[in-house]
């Protein structure tokens, strides 16, 4: 949800590395764009430099300075996007994992733009307003109480590992990080008493 | 659009008023007439080319200070991030406690939330000043020293071995725990707060917290790209000189 979501943006020009800011500005997703014109090096050296999530980089660019193999473990978990400017051909675009045409319109690069965050995760399709489970609120009770995970985990008779996903879930969809933050949620929705609390740890 | 010399500084705060308490720390108040930003940086003694880094990261987010930005001086930027400290404990906390005091004036805002909201301010204050003391007690002064040993190049044993034991990466980390308890906060005012008769008071809380996020996240970004860089720069010079002089 709140993280932010570093993309590598390669390419010569200026005017596609502004629109590409542009569109992804509006794309209800928090991100920070680096970039660069080219690959001076090598593509493994700038994403050592960069650690992008994301990489958005120029055809041309990326099949020259391409070394390596796809699958190799330097490129796991990365996701890169290729810019074309014509529908490009099969063999030279097989490297990335998505492509965009950037001569395309407005509307149809924005839609090109949420398929692939929808599809690799980073934007949900449906809202994020859901409220906390009676399970996820019977941890919140015992966070704002002041128990750590293992002690929740005892009293709920659940494993850390479960309190600590309920936790993340919580967080995601209250938007609410920190203990001090969960325990006032906790107060003005009478999932605690305020006498109740031992005011004793704060982190 | 950037900021840039030739501007009227009058045009500039027409531009975008945000950077109004931004020009303020260097010791420029209102009152500008027709001068340019370079007549006003001259009359005010301010180094334009730092001004207008400054000035630039604050009023474009994306924008990425030029390289000569290691020819600045750490005792300037250091001087800008200081005052930067004093606006937000002398400023912008206790405006922010004063209207959270102000919630329940008009007796329909629950004195129990005010309360809890309360606490949770000074939770966060009390946070925001034990970061912001390090960095004025511990990291400040290191900085200064390092500029001042490089310029003056005067070899205190002491203070050569006081350097060695410090490096600026230690402090590069702890940017993030401070600034959950705000984005919480933002969130708990936004989302959960049960609903007054009168919100207004709540939107200038929250006004002034995004302010004050803006204006936080600004001066971190100040002290990675540009103060640490030229620390970096510094200590390697340091070592260089600190490794020739065998004396030490």
């Amino acid at each position: 949800m709140n993280e932010v979501v570093k993309i590598l943006v390669i390419e010569k020009s200026y005017i596609i590395r502004e629109g590409l800011k542009a569109l992804l500005s509006q794309m209800g997703l928090a991100f920070r764009m680096d970039e660069a014109d080219c690959i001076k090096d090598s593509f493994q050296k700038l994403l050592e430099k960069y650690e992008p999530q994301v990489v958005i980089a120029n055809q041309l660019q990326l099949s020259e300075k391409w070394h390596g193999n796809r699958n190799s473990t330097a490129f796991t978990g990365l996701i890169i996007i290729g810019i074309v400017h014509s529908i490009p051909d099969e063999n030279q675009t097989s490297h990335f994992d998505f492509t965009l045409n950037v001569m395309n319109s407005k509307s149809a690069l924005t839609n090109d733009f949420q398929d692939i965050f929808v599809k690799i995760g980073l934007v949900s399709e449906e809202n994020d307003s859901e409220t906390i489970s009676e399970r996820e609120a019977d941890v919140l009770r015992l966070v704002a109480l002041g128990l750590t995970n293992n002690e929740i985990a005892e009293r709920l008779f659940i494993s850390v590992h479960t309190v600590m996903t309920h936790r993340k879930n919580i967080t995601r969809k209250l938007g609410i990080k920190t203990v001090s933050g969960l325990t006032v949620y906790a107060i003005l929705n009478k999932l605690v008493e305020s006498g109740e609390l031992k005011g004793g740890r704060k982190e | 659009m950037l900021i840039h010399k030739d501007m009227k500084m009058a045009d500039v705060i027409h531009l975008n008023h945000h950077l109004l308490h931004v020009i303020n720390r260097f010791g420029i108040q209102l009152g500008f007439g027709e001068k340019s930003v370079k007549q006003v940086c001259e009359l005010h003694q301010v180094p334009l080319p730092f001004f207008l880094e400054i000035v630039n990261t604050f009023h474009d987010s994306t924008y990425f200070p030029v390289e000569s930005m290691l020819q600045f001086k750490a005792s300037e930027l250091i001087e800008y991030l200081h005052q930067t400290h004093q606006y937000y404990l002398d400023f912008r906390i206790p405006e922010i406690e004063n209207y959270i005091r102000r919630l329940t004036n008009d007796n329909s805002f629950d004195e129990e939330i005010k309360v809890l909201l309360l606490d949770f301010f000074r939770q966060y204050t009390h946070e925001l000043t034990i970061h912001i003391n390090k960095e004025e007690q511990r990291v400040y002064p290191y900085v200064l020293a390092l500029e001042h040993y490089l310029q003056d190049n005067k070899l205190e044993k002491e203070l050569v071995e006081q350097l060695k034991a410090y490096s600026i990466h230690e402090y590069e980390e702890d940017h993030d725990d401070v600034e959950s308890k705000l984005f919480d906060l933002k969130n708990i005012l936004i989302k959960y707060i049960p609903q007054p008769k009168d919100s207004r008071i709540l939107n200038l809380i929250l006004h002034e917290i995004f302010e004050l996020e803006k204006d936080l996240n600004n001066h971190a970004h100040i002290e990675d790209l540009i103060l640490v860089p030229i620390v970096e720069k510094m200590e390697q010079d340091f070592l260089t000189i600190s490794n020739q002089d065998k004396t030490l």
